[in-house]
């Protein structure tokens, strides 16, 4: 399968993740991990499933590095029909009311133009006991699994 | 010959700068040196014990010595053991990434009186540094001048209870410190209007959390920006509470004097509407940081352009930019300087790299780090992630232990 993990990233913790899990699934998959700020909405491909990493910022706001896609998805307004996705938030329990603010914009972003979300939005909380990794893989697996149907292809 | 790059601090910027170099070039020698035989500066030291979210930065930077290669040269002063010419006689590219530890002063009568408090020397001390002069006693109502967010900072530990502090890395110490300390009343008081404060809105909606406080905000005023109307309506949603200790904000309030005779009594400022005094039994000072005089910024800065202060000598962070901007600001930062120091970068293979801090019977590496790190997390107090190993002494002790499994 064709995956691209989109990362949008603040302080690189993001980043890292999304390196991780394409290192994970590479044994297995065409991986590419990708900042959101080098990613136009006009490339996306429907054959290719998406591992979206998004972290919070502020006050509930998106990262840096997916600001400048976030815009160019409201300029641009791209039909993203029979696109799939999955998505993964990272934040901080301890700046409770915003707290994944960033992935819930990011997956709304998506949903808004026709993108089909699988799975569920999983938020990894900074300030809690578990690693980010060890919420993050069986996730990934669980939506590569999900994808092999709606893709319509091998998983 | 690939290239050798030293960088004089092991701080968040510093290892910024060393992750997108070595992302860029993963063939590069970059040594981190840090005047302590701990690496990560700030985010040890800095960052507030309860904001273990944000430390979880260092999970980047232990990656960025154990796969990336960077390695770590710790316990070594710039000026003590080497200094900076002997580094650029021995590197390619030379990078202060220092930060600025120092507290600027207040510079009004009475700033020097006992029981005025830099935020920079406060916060060693309730973090450990091993540097740190012992806690002060506040009194009840310390008086906060600055509302920045180091100053929230203060403020929040300062207000927090006991409870409030549990899965923080506070030290014992600083933990019976902050529970006998008495405080009933804390006032911050900053220069700008509220709108123009310089807090995020986000560390003051954290306040909201506070459980044992009554907060008061006294002329916050009004906006028409959207953002600084952001930070009015978190501001204004603090308001009361029915908790033992109570909060004031006040804004639009110079410092004129600190007055007292053989300590701090109150503070006059200027306002709007004339001189007002302020009572209060101590005073903090979150307004800025400086350079500790160790190395001389202003000379080293002088004809700076993009973080280039001359062949082969660079700045990043705070040390350059003054002290401003987040962690990640500093990130972005560090990652423009990594494509410059590349662009200029002509390996030397005769200059000596890392030999001469090797020759140093002081030196500690990555692994002792590790020592002490798994000391401190091994087996942490009820409530607490970490247990600080608090002196320099039982830090290199640890440190060299040899061969522990």
């Amino acid at each position: 399968m064709n995956i691209q993990v989109l990362y949008g990233t603040e302080t690189g913790n993001a980043e890292m993740l999304a390196e991780d899990i394409a290192a994970e699934l590479e044994a297995d998959h065409e991986v590419t991990a990708t900042n959101l700020s080098d990613f136009d909405p006009g490339e996306f491909d429907r054959g290719t499933l998406y591992l979206l990493v998004c972290s919070t910022y502020g006050d509930g706001e998106l990262p840096a590095s997916a600001q400048p896609f976030a815009e160019k998805m409201e300029a641009e307004a791209p039909d993203l029909t029979g696109v799939h996705f999955g998505i993964f938030g990272m934040g901080d329990s301890e700046y409770e009311e915003t707290f994944n603010g960033g992935p819930a914009t990011l997956a709304e972003l998506m949903i808004a133009r026709g993108a089909t979300q699988l799975g569920e939005r999983i938020a990894h909380d900074a300030s809690g006991a578990e690693m980010a990794e060890d919420l993050a893989f069986p996730w990934a697996e669980e939506i590569v699994g999900m994808a092999g149907d709606a893709l319509g292809q091998a998983a | 010959m690939t290239g050798q790059i030293a960088i004089i601090g092991a701080g968040p910027s510093g290892c910024f700068l060393a992750q997108a170099l070595l992302k860029a070039r993963p063939e590069l020698r970059v040594d981190l040196i840090d005047r302590l035989p701990v690496p990560y500066g700030l985010v040890r030291y800095g960052v507030a014990a309860d904001h273990q979210g944000t430390k979880a930065v260092t999970r980047q930077f232990a990656r960025l010595f154990e796969r990336q290669g960077a390695r770590f040269f710790g316990n070594v002063g710039v000026g003590s053991e080497v200094t900076l010419d002997d580094l650029r006689g021995a590197y390619d590219a030379v990078v202060l990434a220092a930060g600025l530890s120092a507290d600027r002063a207040l510079g009004i009568p009475g700033g020097d009186l006992p029981g005025v408090h830099g935020a920079g020397k406060l916060t060693r001390a309730l973090y450990e540094h091993p540097e740190a002069e012992a806690l002060p006693k506040l009194g009840t109502h310390p008086l906060i001048v600055g509302n920045g967010n180091v100053a929230i900072d203060l403020l929040r530990l300062l207000a927090k209870s006991p409870e409030e502090l549990d899965g923080s890395d506070l030290g014992a110490g600083p933990t019976e410190w902050l529970a006998g300390s008495g405080i009933e009343e804390i006032t911050i008081t900053g220069r700008s209007p509220a709108a123009a404060a310089k807090f995020d809105t986000v560390m003051i909606k954290e306040l909201a959390k506070l459980t044992g406080v009554t907060i008061r905000v006294i002329g916050a005023g009004e906006s028409d920006d959207p953002e600084a109307q952001k930070k009015l309506a978190a501001l204004t949603a603090l308001e009361g509470g029915d908790g033992p200790r109570r909060i004031t904000f006040r804004f639009g309030m110079t410092p004129l004097a600190v007055e007292g005779t053989s300590g701090v009594e109150a503070v006059r400022f200027a306002t709007d509407t004339g001189d007002e005094t302020l009572p209060c039994t101590s005073v903090l000072t979150a307004i800025g940081f400086d350079t500790p005089g160790d190395l001389p910024r202003d000379a080293l800065l002088k004809d700076e352009t993009e973080g280039k202060l001359a062949a082969g000598l660079y700045a990043t962070g705070w040390f350059r930019r003054g002290p401003r901007g987040t962690i990640p600001d500093n990130r972005a930062d560090a990652k423009a300087l990594a494509d410059r120091i590349l662009n200029d970068l002509a390996p030397d293979p005769d200059k000596p790299g890392a030999t001469i801090l090797q020759a140093l019977d002081t030196l500690t590496d990555y692994d002792g780090w590790c020592r002490i790190d798994r000391a401190e997390t091994a087996n942490p107090p009820p409530g607490r992630c970490r247990a600080k190993i608090t002196t320099r002494e039982d830090m290199l002790t640890l440190a060299r232990q040899e061969d522990m499994p």
